[in-house]
């Protein structure tokens, strides 16, 4: 929210001037652009643009033009090479910290974004942000480096994007999606649009969970959900995201320390959403009670970070039990001391 | 220990605790020691931090944890198959059940301040008397095989995952550790001070270094504890 608000009053005035012009011209262009670049016998497998992708994105309402400035009336048959504008010229702020880093040699704004199919960070799951990683970075070579000093590095690298150890986020939320089981060895996969349409029928997938329809998810509805035997094939997974996109792609130190994660003080790990997948294969977010994390019995049975996450009516608990532990030692010896007269024979 | 002056010298005592038990039980102690200080820190990072990083104590647990699962299962292995004492020692009989846990329990918390006399005197066949028979029991059989499969389950989440989401997920599985934890945790003050309520305090304690129990006089055992001792 915040960061929209700052982004829009800094921009926009630039935005507008920007996008004026050619935004009168390219409402019917970007239809004609789209008659070709939308249909590979025209223009090949190469040059195709995925029509119901676009559309969706924020990029489509600046239309074609305004990236693609030198296009002219007579494209194709010109043979003149379309000029692509720069992310940079645009996306100022995340454009100069990713262009500070050294990664910025190893790969452009495009190598990870397909400038027509953008998406912001909210409206994606986390295997989906490492697949972008994963393209340079093989998967069995990450895990073995990194299982050089992380332990269980796969779980981590399943239940923590790569971008919260490898970007600079000011803070971090536990994302929940829908698992379910697949084959009996391979585990769990986060569930489609379509795989929770054959468990929801009729209604909307999110009334799965969101019982009362009212866009949050309440801590009984989470119970609920978890309880029902009609879904047992079905788990909640969390991840372990930024709440702000940084683009300072690099190795953190701190990262090193397990406790960046691993330790938190009371009242922290309070925020979660619910990521529900939508038809076009990405995810809208919900919001979660305060606090479904930490519920010891339901909230969430399938996600604990060691040191965060404990519960504080299991630490109570814990605490009875080991203080029984010291009542026959205190009991008993003060006994044994009053009466130690009786047994010296 | 089989050689005569050793029996010489050990003329009024018993062998009660052989040389694999006491190895096992101090690793054990050790062990869990290790184990309950490095968990704390585990699972209380801000607040203690004895091992220094995180990771070293999640190391150090880990390591301890194979070491006691594995000194358990030796320890489950000598008992059964090379001493095969195991029933006889650790399951409480009908009459322990009857009476003995009741004449125990009343030694305990009742004729001990009077100055009686225990009313089981070990020997290597019947160690235990019936109560520690029955807490044994529970912590040996129940107790530790749940705190390790748990901790293995803990060291493995992602290729385990199945099974642990049908034992009720993650977060059950580290509930039940941890107060498994506490509990053996609860045990320790007990059992140290129940260890000092020989004839002199430190009598057992002793006897677990050494694996020699000095005899009590007027007993009628003593020449099949010979026969034992000189048969080892
Ligand atoms: C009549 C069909 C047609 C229309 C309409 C059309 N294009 Fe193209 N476009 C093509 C073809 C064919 C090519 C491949 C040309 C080549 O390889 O020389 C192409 C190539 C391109 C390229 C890639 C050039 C390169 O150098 O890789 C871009 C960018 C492009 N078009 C953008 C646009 C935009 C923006 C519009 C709308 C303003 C548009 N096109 C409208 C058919 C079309
Ligand atoms: C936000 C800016 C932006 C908008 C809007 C945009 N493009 Fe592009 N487009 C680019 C960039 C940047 C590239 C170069 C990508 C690269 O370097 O791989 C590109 C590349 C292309 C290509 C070359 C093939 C490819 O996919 O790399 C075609 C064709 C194309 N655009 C067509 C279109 C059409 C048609 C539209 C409107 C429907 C459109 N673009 C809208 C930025 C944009
Ligand atoms: C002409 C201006 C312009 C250019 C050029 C441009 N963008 Fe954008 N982009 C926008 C605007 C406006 C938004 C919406 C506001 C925002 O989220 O920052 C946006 C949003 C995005 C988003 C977030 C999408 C979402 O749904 O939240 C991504 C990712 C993105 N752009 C990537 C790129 C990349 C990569 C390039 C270069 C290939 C690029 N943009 C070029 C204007 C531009
Ligand atoms: C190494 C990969 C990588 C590179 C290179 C990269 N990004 Fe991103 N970017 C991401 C990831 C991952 C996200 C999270 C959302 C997603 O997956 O699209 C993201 C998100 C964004 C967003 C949306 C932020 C939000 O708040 O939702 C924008 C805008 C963006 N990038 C712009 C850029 C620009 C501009 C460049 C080039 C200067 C760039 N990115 C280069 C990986 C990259
Ligand atoms: C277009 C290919 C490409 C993509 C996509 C890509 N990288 Fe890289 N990355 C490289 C190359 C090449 C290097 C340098 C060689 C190396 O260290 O493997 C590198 C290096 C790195 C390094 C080490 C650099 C340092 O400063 O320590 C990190 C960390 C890294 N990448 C993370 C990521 C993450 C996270 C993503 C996904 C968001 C990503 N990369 C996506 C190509 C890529
Ligand atoms: C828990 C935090 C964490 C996660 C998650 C993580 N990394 Fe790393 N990564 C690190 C740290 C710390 C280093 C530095 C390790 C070193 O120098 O030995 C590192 C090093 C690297 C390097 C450089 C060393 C090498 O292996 O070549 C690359 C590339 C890299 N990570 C990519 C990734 C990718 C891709 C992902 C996601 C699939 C990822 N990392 C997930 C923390 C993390
Ligand atoms: C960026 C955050 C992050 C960092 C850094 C991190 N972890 Fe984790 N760790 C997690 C998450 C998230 C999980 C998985 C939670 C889940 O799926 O239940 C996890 C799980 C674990 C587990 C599995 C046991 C359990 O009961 O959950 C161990 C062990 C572990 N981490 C150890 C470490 C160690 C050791 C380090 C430092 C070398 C480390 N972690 C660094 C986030 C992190
Ligand atoms: C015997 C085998 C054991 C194994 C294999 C084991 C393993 C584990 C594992 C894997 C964890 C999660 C963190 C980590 O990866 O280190 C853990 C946590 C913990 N363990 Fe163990 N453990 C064992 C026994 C014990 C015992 C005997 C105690 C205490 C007496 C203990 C106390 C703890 C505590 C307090 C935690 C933190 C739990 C939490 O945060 O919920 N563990 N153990």
């Amino acid at each position: 929210m915040n960061r929209n608000f700052k982004y829009n009053r800094l921009w926009l005035p630039l935005l507008i001037v920007a996008l004026w012009l050619p935004l009168s011209a390219s409402a019917m262009e970007m239809d004609d652009c789209l008659g070709c670049h939308s249909d590979s016998d025209m223009v090949g497998d190469e040059l195709v643009i995925d029509e119901g992708k676009f559309t969706e994105t924020v990029h489509a309402e600046m239309g074609c033009v305004t990236c693609h400035e030198s296009v002219t009336e007579e494209h194709p048959d010109d043979g003149e090479a379309v000029s692509n504008s720069s992310c940079l010229d645009c996306h100022e702020e995340l454009g100069d910290e990713y262009m500070a880093t050294s990664h910025a040699d190893n790969a452009t704004c495009s190598d990870c974004h397909n400038p027509h199919q953008v998406h912001g960070l909210n409206t994606v799951s986390g295997p989906d942000m490492n697949a972008q990683c994963f393209q340079c970075h093989e998967g069995p070579d990450v895990m073995d480096s990194h299982a050089e000093w992380l332990p269980q590095a796969s779980l981590h690298i399943t239940k923590v994007p790569c971008i919260t150890c490898h970007t600079a986020a000011e803070g971090y939320d536990i994302v929940l999606n829908i698992t379910q089981k697949q084959d009996k060895l391979k585990g769990y996969r986060f569930s489609s649009h379509a795989d929770l349409k054959e468990y929801s029928g009729e209604k909307e997938i999110s009334r799965l969970i969101d019982i009362d329809g009212d866009s949050h998810i309440s801590l009984t509805e989470l119970r609920t959900f978890n309880l029902n035997p009609a879904y047992s094939e079905l788990e909640l997974g969390g991840t372990l995201v930024p709440n702000e996109m940084s683009h300072n792609l690099s190795t953190l130190d701190n990262r090193y320390d397990c406790t960046f994660c691993h330790a938190a003080g009371p009242g922290s790990m309070q925020t979660s959403f619910l990521a529900l997948p939508s038809e076009d294969g990405l995810y809208q977010r919900l919001t979660v009670e305060e606090g479904a994390i930490l519920d010891t019995l339901y909230g969430t049975p399938n996600f604990y970070m060691t040191g965060s996450t404990r519960s504080a009516s299991m630490n109570i608990i814990g605490l009875i039990i080991i203080c029984g532990g010291f009542i026959m030692p205190i009991g008993h010896g003060t006994l044994r001391f009053l009466t130690r007269k009786n047994r010296k024979h | 220990m089989t050689e005569e002056h050793s029996d010489q010298e050990h003329q009024d005592q018993i062998y009660l605790q052989p040389i694999p038990v006491r190895i096992w039980h101090w690793l054990n102690a050790f062990g869990i020691v290790t184990l309950a200080v490095s968990g704390a820190q585990i699972r209380f990072p801000e607040y203690i931090s004895l091992l220094g990083s995180y990771k070293s104590a999640i190391y150090l647990h880990n390591t301890a944890g194979f070491v006691v699962a594995i000194s358990f299962s030796l320890w489950f292995f000598y008992y059964t198959f090379v001493a095969r004492t195991m029933a006889n020692l650790y399951v409480p009989r009908v009459d322990d059940l009857k009476s003995g846990i009741l004449r125990q329990a009343k030694f305990y918390f009742l004729t001990y301040f009077l100055g009686w006399e225990n009313p089981h005197h070990p020997t290597p066949d019947s160690k235990f008397n019936p109560m520690q028979k029955s807490v044994y029991l529970a912590i040996m059989f129940v107790m530790m095989p749940l705190v390790s499969l748990s901790g293995i389950f803990l060291t493995n989440v992602d290729p385990l995952r199945g099974l642990i989401v049908m034992v009720g997920g993650l977060k059950l599985l580290a509930g039940l550790h941890f107060l498994l934890a506490c509990s053996l945790i609860a045990f320790l003050p007990t059992h140290i001070y129940l260890a000092t309520l020989g004839r002199t305090p430190t009598e057992h304690i002793k006897t677990m270094w050494t694996g020699w129990e000095d005899e009590e006089e007027g007993h009628g055992e003593e020449s099949t504890n010979a026969d034992l001792v000189t048969s080892r």
